[in-house]
């Protein structure tokens, strides 16, 4: 539905966005992972032809947006970071522009707009100046706009930013729910917002993917290290759990009375060390009380891609 | 087409919607009315509306590019210049859009005119040719005027440096013609031609034509041909910013 290739930005001298590739298939909820600046609003901006590439090219739906942007455009409804919309107009207005704008013929406007404030429960404030609304209902205002032309492709850049965690659950709900007939990209610096609505996603930073998959591959790839923590009472016990094979660091993180806990890494995260470990410690003579494996998050992935870049970017 | 219209709409209401276009229609009406009062309406005195279209004239100098200066400016502020930019619609037809809308507005400011073309039918005999031809030239500057404003509006995103560009540039463009600017750097022959070109653009001289019922099709031209060649420009600096 969306494929770039090799998609290039420069603002003067500044690389924005660098050799972007990405090919995303129809039906897919894709959300773009990265810290400010990474290039996501970027690349998204290209893909929309809001702005045209230093080099590369953008297909939407087939459609080159270097030579037929208005086609692809159509196939698009885009909500821009924090929704801008003409405070002055009423709601039913600005949803009966944005159809014309999106050439909705006139018999099935009243339909399209229906459906769209049905959708984004917009019923009671569609008389109302926008201006008037709060921040939970303009997003809201901005997705149903995105909507009244029936666009196959949705992309949102930061739905979800400065609204309150009520208005961010129900966000996120409408985007679960459109799901289901849309190609979704969403772009969002909040890891756990990409991990609940999104089948894949694309890690950005420094106007470059650092990392792209499914929740799944992600993880795996994030379990690139492993981590066991341990507390127990034996003195020697930091000696004992450096001495088990595969173990790389130790690390004593805490103390409580006679009580003592360590984080034990494991560069190889395939295998499994509990059991070395609880045998090395036995040897000790001591008593344990916890021994476990922390499961690999998406965010140590993050956190590390980002460390891992964070000095290129600076 | 569906997008000229469906931005004109929404920028024509816009108009009616923000207290800037009543302050601009009140006073731009009273000191025409006071005008006509002063110097059209007396007895014994010619049927015509001269001095308000000479007026006018001076006036859109300076009502045009309020009119114009948040067409775009504040979309750039606003950032809903994205959505527009982001929508199946050409730069271009966004420009049309919000030069007629700019243009409808300022037909609604010289509406208020007709009374008076009343108050001399009820009593004298005034020329209709002359009047039509009257509103036609100062419709026809205003054109030029709204589209220069469009143009500056493209440029920034403060509309007061909008106002400004454009007022400063008219101004300049009024002493030029009026002869003020003359300097003594220039060959004598050569301050001849110079002058000569700079009188054949003066915008006020033909207008007079036309408020003396004079249609000339050179002086259409003049006007017609300087407002598309404004809108595209308009058209160009805003597709220039997807270039950035």
């Amino acid at each position: 539905m969306i494929t770039t290739h090799r998609l290039t930005k420069k603002f003067g001298r500044f690389l924005a966005v660098d050799s972007v590739d990405l090919d995303i298939p129809r039906g897919q909820v894709v959300g773009f992972l990265g810290p400010n600046g990474a290039g996501k609003t970027t690349t998204i901006r290209m893909i929309c032809g809001y702005l045209r590439p230093t080099a590369g090219v953008v297909r939407v739906d087939g459609h080159d947006m270097a030579c037929s942007p208005r086609r692809g455009q159509q196939q698009i409804g885009y909500l821009p970071e924090s929704a801008p919309l003409y405070s002055e107009m009423r709601v039913q207005e600005y949803l009966t522009f944005r159809a014309r704008l999106y050439g909705v013929p006139r018999r099935a406007r009243r339909e399209a707009i229906g459906r769209a404030v049905q959708r984004c429960s917009l019923g009671k404030v569609v008389k109302r100046p926008i201006g008037q609304l709060s921040k939970g209902f303009r997003q809201r205002v901005g997705l149903a706009a995105t909507l009244v032309h029936c666009p196959p492709i949705l992309i949102l850049d930061e739905p979800t930013s400065g609204l309150d965690p009520t208005q961010i659950r129900e966000v996120r709900g409408l985007i679960r729910e459109l799901a289901g007939d849309h190609t979704i990209l969403l772009c969002s610096h909040n890891l756990a917002e990409v991990e609940l609505t999104c089948d894949r996603i694309i890690m950005f930073s420094g106007g470059r993917i650092r990392a792209a998959g499914s929740i799944d591959q992600l993880r795996a790839s994030a379990a690139g290290e492993a981590c066991y923590i341990v507390e127990c009472d034996t003195d020697g016990a930091q000696s004992a759990l450096a001495a088990v094979p595969g173990v790389d660091r130790v690390e004593r993180t805490g103390r409580d009375g006679t009580w003592q806990r360590f984080t034990v890494t494991a560069d190889n995260g395939e295998q499994d060390l509990r059991e070395e470990i609880a045998r090395a410690l036995a040897r000790t003579g001591g008593s344990v009380r916890e021994l476990h494996r922390e499961a690999p998050t998406l965010e140590r992935l993050f956190m590390r891609i980002m460390d891992d870049t964070g000095g290129a970017a600076t | 087409m569906r997008a000229v219209t469906a931005i004109a709409g929404r920028e024509l209401r816009a108009y009616f919607l923000s207290p800037g276009g009543y302050v601009i229609g009140a006073l731009y009406v009273l000191v025409n009315g006071w005008l006509f009062v002063r110097y059209v309406f007396n007895s014994g005195d010619p049927a015509t509306l001269r001095p308000v279209f000479s007026f006018s004239m001076l006036a859109f100098m300076l009502i045009c590019p309020a009119i114009t200066m948040r067409v775009i400016s504040e979309e750039l502020r606003l950032g809903t210049i994205e959505m527009l930019l982001t929508a199946p619609v050409r730069s271009a037809d966004i420009i049309v859009g919000k030069y007629l809308a700019a243009l409808g507005f300022l037909v609604v400011l010289l509406s208020p005119t007709l009374v008076f073309v009343g108050a001399l039918e009820m009593y004298g005999r005034p020329d209709y040719g002359e009047m039509l031809c009257g509103y036609l030239g100062v419709l026809l500057a205003g054109s030029v005027y709204l589209a220069s404003g469009i143009l500056a509006s493209t440029l920034t995103s403060s509309q007061v440096v909008a106002y400004l560009t454009t007022v400063f540039f008219w101004i300049i463009m009024l002493l030029a013609t009026k002869g003020l600017l003359q300097t003594d750097l220039l060959p004598m022959a050569w301050q001849a031609r110079v002058d000569d070109l700079v009188i054949a653009t003066d915008p006020e001289l033909k207008l007079r034509d036309f408020a003396i019922g004079l249609f000339d099709s050179a002086n259409f031209v003049y006007f017609g041909s300087l407002t598309v060649v404004l809108l595209i420009a308009s058209a160009r600096s805003l597709e220039a910013r997807r270039w950035l």
